[in-house]
Formats: structure tokens, sequence, C-alpha cells
């Protein structure tokens, strides 16, 4: 099994666990076996994550070990960081699950109501063709 | 100047004629102001909301208002899921984010909501007469408030995709389902 995403400097991770959860940000160092240096954009700023916290995606820029906030930031803007991170399965997958977590009663009736219904038809298509075959 | 044309103060209040001899505690006054129950801001006249005691728990309803006593007078509206008017503590409620918008609707009180004592005993007879048959009627009023009560609610639920086989449905919790976890 071939690893891709290595923990390195410059990969951007995703924090999906504890305070920051949903934010991204860049490695800048290594603190120890369990724990990074990472800095993002305004709502993260520098900090100590924790391995488990964080998910690492794709993207990976280059900065040099320990730089500032603000060539960090510069890099990022440079990569286009924020557009890509969008367009990751993982992004994408939070933003729907945070999406379903917001929804309130009624919606959550709708959904089951459309879900049943669409099930229904699967199945009786499914039966058709079995019949059919 | 004689005695009874001179002038005397008088004190505007006399010391008591008696006092105890050992300092009493004086119980505190009672400064209590008996004020109308706060409403949650959730709760709103035409706010949705899922009742959680009683024969119709589960149920998902509407909130007409809030009557003088603090109760929240509520609906089903009863030709869609079988509750009539009536009162509901706002405890034992589930507010959801779900408004209907409710038109103007004829002034209720607490007054049709109170049920006959039990029969007390007259002074002349012996025994309490609870032969008789002393289990709760509808009264015929509010039947006929809850008819004109519906056709006022029934309509403006209507208006809403699905909002009818909402209030059908009962509220339920699934697997992986947290009220506390969850939004309504």
């Amino acid at each position: 099994m071939l690893y891709k995403r290595y923990i390195e400097i410059g990969r951007v991770c995703f924090i999906r666990l504890g305070d920051d959860i949903g934010k991204y940000g860049v490695i800048v160092d290594l603190v120890d076996q369990k724990h990074l240096l990472v800095d993002g954009p305004d709502g993260i700023g520098r900090k100590v994550v924790r391995l488990n916290q964080v998910a690492l995606t794709d993207i990976k820029i280059n900065i040099p070990r320990g730089c500032k906030t603000k060539t960090v930031r510069t890099a990022m803007a440079k990569e286009g960081v924020e557009a890509k991170l969008a367009a990751t399965s993982l992004v994408k997958k939070f933003a729907a699950k945070n999406a379903k977590a917001q929804l309130g009663d009624f919606a959550r009736f709708k959904n089951r109501v459309a879900k049943t219904a669409s099930n229904r038809k699967i199945r009786s298509t499914v039966r058709k063709l079995k019949k059919s075959s | 100047k004689q005695w009874y044309q001179r002038e005397y103060g008088v004190p505007v209040q006399k010391s008591p004629r008696f006092y105890p001899t050992e300092d009493c505690k004086t119980p505190l006054k009672n400064r209590r102001v008996v004020k109308p129950t706060k409403l949650r801001g959730s709760i709103v006249p035409g706010s949705v909301v899922i009742l959680l005691a009683g024969s119709h728990r589960g149920k998902r309803v509407v909130v007409l208002k809030q009557l003088p006593s603090g109760l929240l007078l509520v609906t089903g509206p009863y030709k869609i899921n079988g509750v009539p008017l009536r009162r509901v503590d706002q405890t034992y409620v589930i507010a959801t984010s779900t408004k209907v918008e409710l038109p103007a609707l004829p002034a209720i009180g607490d007054e049709i909501f109170k049920r006959k004592g039990k029969p007390t005993k007259n002074e002349k007879e012996m025994f309490v007469d609870n032969a008789g048959d002393n289990s709760y009627k509808i009264s015929a009023e509010k039947v006929a408030l809850q008819k004109e009560i519906d056709a006022l609610v029934v309509p403006a639920v209507k208006k809403v995709d699905m909002l009818q086989s909402y209030l059908r449905s009962r509220f339920t919790l699934t697997k992986g389902q947290f009220p506390h976890e969850m939004k309504f």
C-alpha cells in the first residue's frame, strides 16, 4: 500500500475534531510524534494541533519550515488553497454533514418522505427487472 | 392665658401602650409580584410545536396564543391530527422553527377550559351524590368553537407544501438521533 499524503511541511490539513472543526491550516512544523504546528487563515491562526484532530488533504504548498504567518498566507493565496480545498470530497462531505445537522424538524420530515418515495420506486424497478430477466 | 388656651404639641405617632419584654423577630414582608409567564422566544402564535406528554405525545400541533393563565392554547387542528383546542404548558413542548401564518382568530380565554368541580355536600343531605355520571362531556360550545377555529387554521396550513402531512405524523426518535444534538 503506497501512501500518497505525507505529513510534511506545507501539507494542507483539514481540522475535523475539536474547537476549530471545519477549518484548515498548513503544516508549518512538527512538535513531536503526535502534534503539529499548523498555520492558517484568520479564523485559526498559528496553533498546535494533535494528529488525530486533523485530516490530510492532497494539497501541498511550498514553504520553509517554521516560517512566519505572513509567508504562509501569501503562499496559500498564491496557490489558491481555499478554492482547491472547496473542490475536495473531504470538504464537500463535511459541508453536507453540517448542512444536514442544521435541518429543522420539518425539513427532516420532508427528506424522509422523499427518501421513502424514491426507495419505493427503486425497489419496484428492481423487482420488475428481476421478474423480466 | 388659661390652660385651655395654651398651645401644646401632640405627637403624630404615639408610642405604643404595650410592647413585649423581649424583641421578637418580625417576618419579612412578602414583596412577591405575580408576573405573567414568560414565553420562550421560539414559541410564537402560529409556530408548530411537538407535544411531549399526555395522550397526544409526539404529535405536532399549532400554537394559537398564550392564554392569560400562562399556558399555551394549542390546536391540531382537530381535523388534521385529532388534537382539539387544548391548553398546554410550554415546558412540555418542543418548539420547531416552522411557523404558520394564522389569520385573525376569535378571542378565547381560560374560562371554557375550566372543569366543573365535584359535587359538594349540601347542608341538608347526608351523603354526596356521586352515583350520577360525572365523566367529562365536551360541551356543544366547544365543538362549535373548534369548527370555527379549524375553518380558519386548516386553510392556512394547506397553503404550505406538505405541512398537513407533517402535522399528521408523529415525532419519533430513531437510532443515532439525540434530541440535545438536533435542531428543531
